[in-house]
């Protein structure tokens, strides 16, 4: 064999190795996720067996930890605010015109009632708290299974994420229980293509054990890959935007 | 003509009731039963009421908390870990002392408990699981599972665990901020507390005590739990507080307990009510013995009062009669009363007895020991029914006497 196939032979080796390394899968599909820094508007509605409600937000994020949103509407609820700067979650109520600190766990609580936390809408969770594993691949989809890690802080007993090639674009993730339910299931949609990546303008959230639940989350007048300024991260901006 | 001074009267009289006594042996010998089951039971239900209400404080006190607690003034009045222990250098001093049988470091903290389904605001309790069983009961009300062994791990009451829908071997996320600053934890469930008592068996999560300090930042802890003997708590506790430092304080149950004890302090009183009204009893039958003993010795009194004897003299000697043998009665209650009542509070009689009746005795949270409790007011509470037996006996039984007309008695068949 000549040195030139040889050479060749472990580049190929190496190409499919890095394409299902399942920790780089996972970093390409939650950078999809997040879609780098953005500000956009979001129109979330919440779906209830007996009502709907909806809400249109602003939101501001570095694409990272960081993220202010505010209510525009419904007018009851707008001026509402809430910013989230790594664990920390900061509440401001317009109408006590102060500041609240959420505790920790308002990080996996329910987003102004609807079925999505504010892990969903920002944050690297899945990475942090997960061990990838590739549970299936064709030419068209990679399935990644999520099993947590040794004292991580997740209730779950694992999650399914599925992304679709080339580009490991996020399709759906499932959320299972311990015992092997699945209890939540996330679904993207209508994908725009911002620096090479395809962000999910729509996203719909489905509570697998409360039929009539569901959520969807809808962006739009979206700007990605814009520099945020620091000052948007902050309590005055909390108080009066960005 | 001349009369005796009325000291040597009353002694003829007191060795005339004396020699009655045994010339009538058997209505004696039923009078002294019936004085002595009296006093036998006072003692025991005293004895066992108050050792009722012991157990009730000290069953509660290791569910609840701890016999005894030592923790900053601040941290008692504001349970937050920012308020914990500034330092341990205190604690082999404490644990050295008499009376002290252990120490255990106790780190306790706000949290919110997440399962896959729901999640709950609680109060978490970081243990040494080595040491906690010796100042809690919880450890041995585990139903299912086991207690903590190594990190990692929780043990929660049992409907808290329903509520959020967690088995055994599954997995719980603990949210919490404090000096850490934001902070959570994945825990596996190895344990279910099944207690009885609804606030334990709703409420309790014990994490090991490294997982409380990571997740709270306090690197020391927030009380110490002491094991002190049954009884002595606010004794030994006033006794360590000279021991610490000035911004420490010792804990003994009463004041842990808090609004549950001044409950139990309200029941006793209505108690003692009940227990003047059993003495009252006691009295009423023993001056029926003493009056059925009067009517069958009316020819006798008769004839006493023909010889010369005053109505005021058999009256006296009637009760000088109810007197002696009552108090030879409350004599041998008290022997045997306290004999008894000794027995049950060094022995775990009654706990197995209790324990029989199942769900509605584990709720009350005595745990699976009861002791009677002994003191020397038992024979004073006992004495009680004396007095009112000689009260009544001159009440009814020597006002008999007193009407007495000698030549009817006389002919009495």
């Amino acid at each position: 064999m000549s040195p030139r196939i040889l050479l060749l032979g472990l580049l190929c080796f190496s190409l499919s190795s890095a394409a299902t390394d399942p920790q780089a899968v996972l970093r390409a599909i939650v950078d999809n996720q997040r879609g780098g820094s953005v500000r956009a508007t979001l129109t979330l509605s919440v779906i209830r067996p007996e009502r709907q409600t909806q809400y249109v937000l602003e939101v501001v994020s570095d694409g990272l930890e960081r993220a202010l949103i505010r209510v525009q509407a419904p007018p009851r609820e707008a001026g509402q605010a809430f910013l989230r700067v790594g664990d920390n979650l900061q509440l401001y109520n317009p109408t006590l015109k102060r500041v609240l600190r959420l505790p920790p766990s308002g990080r996996s609580d329910s987003f102004l009632g609807s079925d999505l936390s504010y892990s969903d809408l920002s944050g690297r969770d899945l990475e942090q708290d997960y061990i990838p594993r590739v549970v299936a691949e064709d030419d068209g989809r990679i399935a990644l299974e999520l099993t947590p890690k040794p004292q991580a802080p997740t209730p779950y007993g694992k999650i399914v994420l599925q992304a679709s090639k080339p580009g490991l674009v996020p399709q759906e993730v499932i959320y299972y229980d311990q015992r092997g339910q699945a209890v939540r299931k996330i679904t993207f949609a209508r994908f725009a293509q911002v620096n090479g990546r395809s962000f999910p303008t729509q996203t719909s959230v489905e509570d697998l054990l409360r039929s009539g639940y569901r959520t969807s989350l809808v962006y739009s007048n979206y700007r990605f890959g814009i520099p945020i300024p620091e000052n948007c991260f902050t309590v005055r901006a909390l108080e009066a935007g960005c | 003509m001349q009369t005796a001074p009325p000291s040597a009267t009353l002694a003829v009289l007191a060795r005339l009731a004396w020699r009655n006594l045994w010339r009538h042996r058997r209505r004696t010998g039923l009078l002294v039963l019936v004085v002595a089951y009296a006093t036998l039971t006072t003692v025991l239900f005293w004895g066992m009421q108050d050792g009722f209400t012991l157990s009730l404080q000290t069953g509660n006190a290791r569910f609840l908390s701890a016999p005894a607690l030592i923790a900053t003034q601040a941290y008692f009045e504001d349970p937050d870990p920012e308020h914990g222990l500034p330092s341990l250098d205190f604690l082999p001093r404490i644990a050295a002392q008499p009376g002290v049988r252990a120490a255990a470091l106790r780190l306790e903290f706000p949290a919110l408990i997440r399962s896959a389904y729901t999640a709950e605001g609680v109060r978490v309790r970081g243990v040494d699981p080595a040491l906690e069983p010796q100042v809690s009961h919880i450890p041995t009300a585990i139903r299912a599972g086991r207690m903590l062994a190594k990190r990692g791990e929780v043990v929660l009451g049992q409907q808290l665990a329903e509520r959020l829908d967690v088995r055994l071997g599954e997995r719980v996320v603990l949210d919490t901020s404090a000096l850490a600053g934001p902070q959570a934890l994945g825990l596996q469930v190895v344990g279910l507390v099944h207690s009885g008592i609804a606030a334990v068996d709703r409420g309790v999560v014990l994490v090991h005590l490294e997982d409380a300090r990571s997740l709270t930042g306090l690197s020391t802890a927030t009380g110490v739990a002491l094991d002190l003997p049954r009884g002595q708590e606010a004794h030994l506790a006033a006794a360590l507080q000279a021991l610490l430092p000035p911004d420490l304080r010792a804990y003994d149950l009463t004041r842990l307990l808090g609004g549950l004890s001044a409950a139990i302090g309200t029941k006793q009183s209505s108690t003692f009510f009940i227990g003047l009204i059993f003495s009252l009893f006691a009295a009423l039958a023993v001056t029926s013995t003493v009056l059925v003993s009067v009517l069958e010795r009316t020819r006798e009194f008769g004839m006493m009062a023909a010889l010369g004897l005053r109505p005021g003299g058999l009256a006296l000697l009637v009760t000088l009669e109810t007197v002696f043998a009552t108090s030879l009665g409350w004599v041998l209650g008290l022997v045997l009363g306290y004999g008894l009542n000794f027995w049950m509070a060094t022995q775990n009689v009654l706990g197995p007895i209790f324990a029989s009746y199942g769900a509605a005795w584990e709720i009350l949270g005595t745990g699976n020991e009861i002791y009677t409790a002994q003191s020397p007011l038992y024979a004073l509470y006992a004495a009680l029914t004396i007095a009112l037996a000689t009260f009544f006996s001159i009440l009814i039984p020597a006002r008999r006497v007193l009407a007495l007309k000698p030549t009817e008695a006389m002919r009495t068949e």
